[in-house]
C-alpha cells in the first residue's frame, strides 16, 4: 500500500509540468519546493536533535547571496555557484555549532537569533559587497549546455531534484548511527553522553548539514526570483519555516514537506479567495486553529 | 564628555522600558516555558488602549495608562485560559506556534481596527526639555523612567513579598508539590501570564506617547524582550532589569560611537559574546527546550 | 479522533475552497468584461498607511473614470494585491495578476526593492508596469522596456531643489536617512547636489526602518557644526526625529525629502517640533489651485475628504490617482487591452494628472529604454502650525 502510494506520488511529481500548465500554479509549486528543502533542513535541527534554530533565514540568505554574487560579479557558472553556496552556508552552520558549543535550549535559540540579526545588518550595511538595501537584481538563470533553465518547467525539475536530494540525505542520515545519536540526544542528553555520544560533535554536524541544505534552498531561490535583497533575512522567513516544520510534523521525514506545500499554497489561496484586508488575519486564525487541534502536526497525527 | 553623558541618559530611559518588557517575558518564558512571540502584541495593545482611553473614552492621562495595564492583564488572562492552558503538556514548539498565530492575528486585527496610520498619543507634560549641564531630558521621558522603575519595583515586591508571589515561586519550583500544598496551580499559571502581559502593556502604554502607536510596533519589542530575558537569565527578574538597562545603554553607546547602521548589531554581538564566554548564561543554568 | 478529523476536514475545506477559487475564476465574455488594472502595494506591515493611501487615490481615479463611461466603453476594475513589504510577495502578486487575472497593466509596487523584484516577471510575460512611488535610479536604468515611472528618482528631486539652495542659505549640511535604497539614494543624490555647489557635508547617519529611538544619531549630528539637516524617511520616523531633535535642542534647518513626509500629519503629531521645517513634496493639497491643473487638484482634494479619508494621506494618495489615470489613458490610445499594445501606447501618453504633466522620456540603455516622466516638485514650510509656501518660493 505504502509502496504503491509512493510510486504514484513519484509519477505525479515527475510529470507535473504536463498536467499543471498554468504558469502561476507552477510558480507556487516551485516556491513550495524551495521551502520544502528549507523545511527539511530546519527539521534536522528541530525535529531530530531537538534544538530550535530561529536564525535559519541567515543560512538561507547566505546561500542566496553567495550564489548571486558569484554568478553576477565573478561570472561563475550556476553549477559551481550552487555548491559554493552550500559550502558557505555550511561553514556558517559550523560557526554557529562551535559558538553554541555548550549552549542548549533557550540559549542556543538566542545565539541563532543574534547571529541572524548580525548577518542581516551586515547585508544591509556592507554596501560594497552586497549593494545594501538596493539588492542584487539580474541574477542569471542557470544554463545547462546550450539550454537556459529559465522556463518554469525546466526550473521545476531542478527544484524537484533538489527536494529529492535533500529528502534522501535526511533519510540516510536519520536511519544511520548518526541519526540515532541525534534522537538519543534529543530525548535525554545526559543519558546519551553517559553512553559515549558526544553531544557537541553531533550538534555541530547537524548544524552544518542543516545550514548547507538551507544554503542550497537559498541558491535555488536566488536564481529563480533573480533578485536578492536583505529582505531574505526577514524574520518572517524563519517563522514560516518553523510553521511548516511544526505544523507539518517535526521529527518525521514527510512532515516538513507536507507543511511546506500547505503553507505555500495557503497564503496564495487566501490571496485569491479573500480581499487583501482579511488575508493575514485569516492566515493567523487558521494557523491557531490548526495547531490547536493538531498539536503534534499533520503527519504524526494521521500517519502514525 | 557631554556627549557621553547624553548617550548614557538616553540609554537608561530606553533600558528601563526594555527591562519592563523583559520582566514580563521572563515570567512567561522563563517560568511557564512559553515562547511567547505575541509578547510584543501586548506591548502594542497597551499603546492602543491608552490611545483609545484618551481619545474615545476621554479620561485623563494617568487613568488611561492604568486602563491600558488592566487591558493587558485581562487579555493576557484570556489568552492563557483559552489557548495556553488546553495545550499544557504539549511540546514547547506547539505552544510557540500558537503564539505565532496569535501574533499574526492580533497585529492584523489592529491593522483592521485602527488602520495603518500611526497614532500620536497626547500627554500632559510640557515638551520643553529639562536641562542639566549639557544634557537634555524631556519631562515625559523622566516620568517614563520613574514609572518604569516603580512598576519594576512593584513586580519585585509582588513576587517576593506576597502570598500570590510565594505561590508562584512554589509552583515554578515544583508544580506537583505546590499542588499538594494546596496551591491552585491552574490559577497561578493564568495569573503569571496575565501579569507578564500586563507589564508588556505597561511598557507600551508608557512608550506610546514618547514614540507613536502603529500596528507593527511590537515586532522589534518582542525581539529585544527575548534578548533581555536570556541576558538576565530565564525567570530572573533582577537579571532582566539589569539586562534591560545594559542593552539600552549598550545600544546607545554603540550607535553613538561605532555606527548608527549597526546599532541593533551591538546588542546581538554583546549577547553572543556573553553567552560564548560564559556559556552557562549570566545568572541561570543552561536550559533545554523540548 | 473524531475531533481531529473534523478539524482536518475544516482545514482541507478552507484550502480546497481557496484553491478552487484560484483555479475556477469566473470568466465573463471578453467584450463586456471590465478592463482590469493590477495594483500591488504594501497594504499590511510597517508602511501599510502609505500603501493604503495609494489604494484610496487609485479608487478615486477608477470611480471618476467609470462615471465618465470607463475606457473603451468598458468599466475599469482594480485588482488589488498586498505585497506585505516583501519582495518575494511582490513577485508572486505580479505573477498572479498577470497569469490568473490577465491584467494588461499593473501599478506598483511602492518600495524600490518590491518594484525591482517584480520587474523580471514583467519581462517574462510582457506586461507594463507604471511605477508610482519608487525612487531608486536603477529601476529605469536596468534596460527593462516594460517600466514607466511617474515618480521622481532621487536625482530628479535634487535637481528640483537646486534653484532654492542659495535662497535656503545652506552652508554645511548633515544627512539622516532611513537605511533603505530610498534613504541611501537620497543621500547620494543630494550629496552630489551639494558637492556641485561646493558646499561641505557633515555627517551621514542612518536609522533602521523600524527604529524609534534616534537620539544617538542626533547627538552625533549636534557636534558637526552644520546648519542644515536633510531628513529622508517615512512620516512616522520623521515625527520621532523631530520630537527627539527638539528634546536635544538641535537647532538647525531641517529639510525632509522623498515626498512622503505628510506635513499635515507632522503638525498634528510633532507639534512645535515641526515648526520651521521645510518639506519637498510632489503635491500641495493645502493650496491645490497652485498645482499645474488647479481644478483637478481641487476636485481631488474635495473628493478625498468627501470619502472621509485622512487629509494627511493626500501627499501620497495622489500617486495612486495619477498612476491609474496614466494606464487608462494608454488603454484608450491603444484602443484595446493587449499588454503589448498598452505598453506601446504608454509612450504616447500626454496628459496632466494631479501632480502635473505626465509624459514619458527614454531612460536607460539604448534599445531597451524604460519610460521616465518629469514630475513637478515643490517645497513647502511649516510656519505657525500651518503649511505654507516659503518666502522665496512665492510667485
Amino acid at each position: 500500500m505504502k509502496r504503491g502510494a509512493a510510486i504514484l506520488l513519484a509519477v505525479a511529481a515527475l510529470t507535473l509540468p504536463f498536467w499543471i500548465t498554468n504558469a502561476y500554479f507552477l510558480h507556487v509549486v516551485i516556491m513550495a519546493g524551495v521551502f520544502g528543502v528549507l523545511a527539511l533542513s530546519l527539521n534536522l535541527l528541530l525535529g531530530y536533535t531537538g534544538q530550535l534554530s530561529l536564525g535559519h533565514a541567515a543560512f538561507f540568505g547566505i546561500g542566496a547571496y553567495t550564489s548571486a554574487l558569484l554568478t553576477l560579479r565573478s561570472e561563475w557558472s550556476f553549477w559551481l555557484a550552487l555548491p559554493a553556496a552550500v559550502l558557505a552556508a555550511g561553514m556558517a552552520g559550523w560557526a554557529i555549532g562551535r559558538l553554541a558549543l555548550k549552549l542548549r535550549g533557550a540559549y542556543f535559540v538566542l545565539v541563532t537569533i543574534s547571529f541572524a540579526g548580525v548577518i542581516a545588518l551586515v547585508s544591509i550595511n556592507w554596501m560594497d559587497l552586497t549593494n545594501g538595501p538596493l539588492g542584487l537584481p539580474g541574477v542569471p538563470a542557470p544554463e545547462l549546455g546550450p539550454w537556459s533553465l529559465r522556463t518554469k518547467s525546466a526550473y521545476y525539475y531542478l527544484v524537484l531534484a533538489a527536494v529529492a536530494l535533500a529528502y534522501e540525505v535526511c533519510r540516510r542520515l536519520i536511519h544511520s548511527r548518526i541519526g540515532r545519536a541525534f534522537v538519543a540526544l534529543r530525548e535525554n542528553e545526559a543519558l546519551a553522553e553517559s553512553v559515549g555520544v558526544d553531544g557537541t560533535r553531533y550538534l555541530v554536524l547537524a548544524a552544518v548539514v542543516s545550514a548547507g541544505m538551507a544554503g542550497l534552498a537559498g541558491s535555488l531561490y536566488a536564481h529563480y526570483t533573480r533578485f536578492v535583497s536583505p529582505e531574505v533575512f526577514l524574520f518572517t522567513y524563519t517563522v514560516t519555516m518553523v510553521i511548516m516544520v511544526v505544523a507539518g510534523g517535526k521529527g518525521t521525514l514527510a512532515g516538513p514537506l507536507v507543511g511546506a506545500v500547505l503553507f505555500t499554497i495557503l497564503p496564495e489561496a487566501l490571496r485569491a479567495a479573500t480581499s487583501w484586508q482579511w488575508q493575514m488575519l485569516a492566515y493567523g486564525v487558521i494557523l491557531v486553529v490548526l495547531v490547536f487541534f493538531l498539536p503534534r502536526g499533520i503527519v504524526p497525527t494521521f500517519f502514525r | 564628555m557631554d556627549q557621553l553623558l547624553q548617550h548614557l541618559v538616553n540609554g537608561l530611559v530606553l533600558g528601563g522600558t526594555y527591562a519592563l518588557l523583559g520582566i514580563g517575558l521572563t515570567l512567561i518564558f522563563g517560568l511557564m516555558n512559553v515562547v511567547n512571540f505575541a509578547h510584543g502584541e501586548f506591548y502594542t495593545l497597551g499603546a492602543y488602549a491608552t490611545f483609545a482611553g484618551l481619545t474615545l473614552a476621554d479620561v485623563n492621562f494617568f487613568a488611561a495608562l492604568s486602563l491600558a495595564i488592566v487591558c493587558g492583564i485581562v487579555f493576557g488572562a484570556l489568552t492563557e485560559v483559552v489557548l495556553v492552558r488546553p495545550l499544557r503538556g504539549e511540546s514547547i514548539d506547539t505552544v510557540m506556534l500558537v503564539m505565532i498565530g496569535v501574533w499574526i492575528a492580533m497585529q492584523n486585527g489592529e491593522l483592521l481596527l485602527w488602520g495603518g496610520v500611526a497614532k500620536s498619543i497626547p500627554h500632559p507634560f510640557s515638551t520643553a526639555p529639562l536641562t542639566l549641564g549639557g544634557i537634555s531630558l524631556a519631562p515625559l521621558r523622566l516620568f517614563v523612567l520613574v514609572a518604569a522603575l516603580g512598576l519594576i519595583g512593584g513586580a519585585h515586591l509582588l513576587i517576593h513579598r506576597t502570598r500570590l508571589g510565594r505561590a508562584m515561586r512554589a509552583t515554578f519550583q515544583d508544580a506537583e508539590t505546590a499542588a499538594l500544598m494546596g496551591v491552585r496551580v491552574r490559577r497561578i499559571y493564568t495569573a503569571t501570564f496575565a501579569l507578564g502581559s500586563g507589564l508588556a502593556a505597561a511598557a507600551g502604554a508608557l512608550l506610546g506617547p514618547i514614540f507613536i502607536a502603529y500596528p507593527s510596533m511590537g515586532d522589534l519589542a518582542s525581539l529585544k524582550a527575548f534578548c533581555v530575558v536570556i541576558l538576565g537569565g530565564l525567570g530572573n527578574i533582577a537579571g532582566a532589569t539589569i539586562g534591560g538597562l545594559v542593552l539600552g545603554v549598550a545600544e546607545e553607546l554603540g550607535a553613538g560611537y561605532v555606527s548608527s547602521g549597526y546599532r541593533d548589531a551591538v546588542g546581538f554581538v554583546i549577547i553572543i559574546a556573553v553567552l560564548v564566554l560564559r556559556p552557562s548564561g549570566l545568572f541561570a543554568r543552561a536550559e533545554r527546550i523540548g | 479522533m473524531l475531533k481531529r478529523w473534523l478539524v482536518m476536514t475544516f482545514v482541507v475545506g478552507v484550502v480546497a475552497a481557496s484553491v478552487g477559487s484560484l483555479v475556477f475564476g469566473l470568466d465573463v465574455a471578453r467584450a463586456q468584461a471590465p478592463v482590469r488594472i493590477g495594483v500591488i502595494e504594501p497594504l499590511s506591515g510597517p508602511v501599510a498607511a502609505s500603501g493604503n493611501y495609494i489604494r484610496m487615490g487609485a479608487e478615486i481615479a477608477r470611480d471618476w473614470l467609470n462615471a465618465k463611461g470607463g475606457v473603451l466603453g468598458r468599466k475599469i476594475e482594480l485588482v488589488i494585491e498586498d505585497n506585505k513589504s516583501d519582495p518575494k510577495e511582490a513577485a508572486s502578486a505580479a505573477e498572479k495578476l498577470i497569469v490568473r487575472d490577465k491584467v494588461p497593466a499593473i501599478m506598483g509596487a511602492w518600495g524600490s526593492s518590491m518594484t525591482l523584484a517584480a520587474m523580471p516577471k514583467l519581462e517574462e510575460y510582457g506586461v507594463p508596469m507604471v511605477v508610482e512611488t519608487s525612487s531608486a535610479a536603477s529601476i529605469t536604468k536596468r534596460g527593462n522596456p516594460w517600466i514607466f515611472r511617474i515618480s521622481p528618482p532621487s536625482e530628479m528631486e535634487a535637481v528640483g531643489l537646486e534653484p532654492y539652495v542659495d535662497k535656503l542659505a545652506i552652508k554645511k549640511a548633515d544627512f539622516l536617512a532611513v537605511n533603505t535604497d530610498w534613504g541611501r539614494g537620497s543621500i547620494q543624490a543630494f550629496g552630489d547636489l551639494l558637492k556641485k555647489k561646493g558646499l561641505p557635508v557633515g555627517a551621514a547617519e542612518f536609522m533602521e526602518q523600524s527604529a524609534t529611538d534616534m537620539n544617538a544619531q542626533i547627538t552625533k549630528i549636534k557636534t558637526t557644526g552644520g546648519d542644515t539637516l536633510f531628513l529622508t524617511t517615512a512620516v512616522e520616523q520623521i515625527t520621532l526625529v523631530l520630537k527627539q531633535a527638539q528634546e536635544q535642542r538641535l537647532s538647525r534647518k531641517i529639510i525632509t525629502t522623498g515626498g512622503s513626509s505628510s506635513p499635515t500629519q507632522l503638525v498634528k503629531q510633532a507639534g512645535t517640533a515641526a515648526e520651521g521645517t521645510y518639506h519637498i513634496v510632489f503635491f500641495m493639497p493645502w493650496f491645490p489651485e497652485s498645482m499645474p491643473d488647479g481644478k483637478l487638484a481641487r476636485a481631488f482634494v474635495d473628493e478625498w475628504s468627501k470619502r472621509g479619508h485622512p487629509f494627511e494621506g493626500l501627499t501620497e494618495g495622489f500617486r495612486g490617482h495619477d498612476g491609474i489615470l496614466t494606464i487608462a489613458e494608454a488603454v484608450k490610445i491603444a484602443s484595446n487591452d493587449d499588454p503589448k499594445a498598452v505598453r506601446d501606447a504608454l509612450w504616447r501618453v500626454n496628459i496632466t494628472g494631479v501632480n502635473g504633466p505626465i509624459h514619458f522620456e527614454k531612460d536607460g540603455p539604448a534599445g531597451k529604454e524604460s519610460g521616465q516622466s518629469k514630475p513637478s516638485i515643490f517645497i513647502v514650510q511649516i510656519r505657525d502650525g500651518k503649511v505654507a509656501l516659503p518666502e522665496f518660493a512665492r510667485k
